[in-house]
């Protein structure tokens, strides 16, 4: 037993797996409470979208300034492309044709800087894929400080982002502004993805985004239950990847990429959670009392 | 000196876009009072419920709430057509009812004692305590409904603006609704709900509003449900029109 479940500690007293863990662990408690936002409102699609429009900006600010100049060019391209999605998504009468459009020419004017570039393929896999593992000391650091920034956007506003998510309408009538409650959202959307980028890559981040949301909904029907499932989920999920891929290079000698590994482990954690669903859903089926029965009032 | 007006349209139109969708809107409505919108469907009823809430543009006229030209915070509810909602939202009736004490705590602010006596309340009054855990896409259609005329009154609205609340409710449902709008009008609140339903707008107020794309009529309803104004409101909407045509006053006058 103690052999399973060393690694989980052990692994993680090597510095360079320190900073990974550090980084993920912040990056699921932020991404899960934003998941969970993202799924209620069905953002999925604009949560793509703006993987993709954020990765130019990586590309330039990677081109001009290195892997310093990647997170302000992340930046950049974050806010903006969170402000562009959220003024489309309320003005075009087809939001998704809108996104796909913009956002896939986003990403290639991201390929075309990059491919600017010598050792063009080695650079874009890791713009896309991430490279947890090197990840030093100063990225720690703004990595945590754009965590710190979405969760306290998302934080601030969270009772009223479920309100708007539940109802729109009433929302809108209660006095609320729904635009900049968008805007918001969007922006702390925006920002995980900038603090993913350079731990996981650019085209993961929406496993990392997405899928502990989606095994909160399955696990509870209690709202206030979701975010901390969705978070817990994702940093188990995290730090299990992580080790994972450590023993499988120390031990067997596999080298597997951390970013992938980690996004498997949370699939295949959504997996299992589906199918306790499943289990738990047949079990009960037959003896699943009638919906409450109008009651009689005067 | 008499209490301010709870609400005054005079001259007002609306329109989606540059679609106009509701022209010449001339009516007030008292505190205590409660006004029938009366109309087939497509006729405006809650492009003016909107209107009112300033969700769609006023092309021209004006709008007062207790004479103010904006309305101030927390003084206007409105209960839209649940059909609208995700039955799948994960949030219970009492959470949804909480939702109208959102305005009031503010941004930071977590709902404390008074909001939780006030959701009770608001429960109370519609006659669901019963149900406050339950998850709001479980309840049937009708206590819908009056989870989220609780919610509005939980945020102790000034004026009311309901959106055709007797749509596809059962008997004891509707009862319940009645016996809400009858108690809030006791208290002073003015309420403006949207129907086709004839023989509700006699039950539970004391002026109609007919509305067909325009303002047909405005006044006591003795007055404006005439067979002639009823019909002038209908007229391409035959089946709306048989349902009720046997509680249409002033019938046996023509």
């Amino acid at each position: 037993m103690a052999d399973l479940l060393g690694p989980l500690f052990t692994a993680f007293t090597l510095p360079f797996m320190a900073r990974a863990l550090v980084v993920l662990l912040a990056l699921s408690l932020v991404a899960g409470i934003v998941g969970v936002l993202v799924n209620l409102r069905s953002l999925e699609f604009i949560s793509d979208g703006l993987t993709h429009s954020v990765f130019p900006g990586i590309a330039i600010g990677f081109v001009w300034g290195g892997r310093e100049g990647l997170f302000v060019g992340a930046m950049i391209a974050a806010i903006l492309a969170a402000v562009v999605l959220t003024v489309i998504t309320r003005r075009a009468v087809s939001g998704d044709a809108a996104i796909a459009i913009v956002f896939t020419a986003m990403f290639s004017i991201g390929i075309l800087v990059v491919s600017r570039q010598t050792n063009y393929a080695g650079q874009l896999e890791q713009l896309l894929f991430g490279r947890l593992l090197t990840v030093t000391a100063a990225e720690v650091t703004q990595t945590l400080v754009i965590c710190a920034i979405a969760l306290l956007l998302v934080g601030l506003t969270l009772k009223q982002q479920v309100f708007r998510a539940f109802d729109r309408t009433a929302f809108a009538a209660a006095g609320y502004r729904p635009l900049l409650l968008d805007l918001i959202l969007n922006v702390a959307i925006a920002l995980v993805v900038v603090a993913a980028s350079s731990a996981v890559g650019n085209l993961l981040v929406l496993a990392v985004l997405i899928v502990p949301g989606a095994v909160a909904r399955l696990v509870t029907v209690r709202l206030w239950a979701l975010f901390p499932l969705a978070a817990g989920f994702a940093a188990l999920c995290a730090w299990v990847g992580l080790t994972l891929g450590f023993e499988a290079s120390v031990s067997a000698g596999i080298d597997l990429p951390s970013g992938a590994t980690v996004v498997l482990v949370l699939v295949a954690g959504y997996l299992l959670v589906l199918l306790g669903r499943l289990a738990v859903d047949r079990m009960r089926r037959p003896a699943q009392p009638a919906v409450d029965p109008e009651p009689v009032t005067a | 000196m008499p209490a301010p007006l709870a609400l005054r349209v005079s001259g007002a139109s609306f329109a989606y876009a540059q679609t106009p969708a509701l022209t010449g809107i001339d009516f007030d409505l008292h505190p205590g009072e409660a006004v029938a919108l009366i109309g087939p469907n497509g006729s405006g009823k809650s492009t003016l419920l909107k209107g009112i809430l300033g969700l769609i543009h006023r092309t021209e006229g004006t709008v007062e709430v207790l004479g103010h030209a904006t309305a101030p915070a927390g003084t206007v509810g409105y209960v839209p057509q649940t059909d609208e909602l995700d039955p799948e939202f994960p949030v219970s009736l009492e959470q949804v009812v909480m939702m109208g004490r959102y305005r009031e705590l503010g941004w930071l602010r977590l709902p404390g004692r008074k909001d939780r006596k006030a959701v009770a309340a608001a429960l109370e009054t519609v006659g669901l305590n019963h149900l406050a855990k339950t998850r709001f896409g479980e309840l049937s259609g009708g206590q819908q409904q009056r989870g989220l005329l609780a919610r509005a009154v939980a945020a102790g609205p000034r004026l009311l603006l309901l959106d055709e609340p007797f749509n596809g409710l059962d008997q004891s449902n509707r009862e319940a609704l009645v016996g809400t709008v009858e108690r809030l009008k006791a208290e002073g609140v003015a309420v403006l709900v949207s129907t086709h339903d004839l023989e509700l707008a006699r039950a539970v107020c004391e002026r109609v509003l007919l509305l067909n794309g325009n303002q047909v009529a405005f006044g006591p309803r003795e007055s404006v449900l005439t067979l002639d104004n009823v019909q002038r409101t209908f007229h391409e909407v035959g089946v709306e029109m048989d349902q009720h045509t046997l509680v249409v006053p002033g019938h046996e006058g023509h």
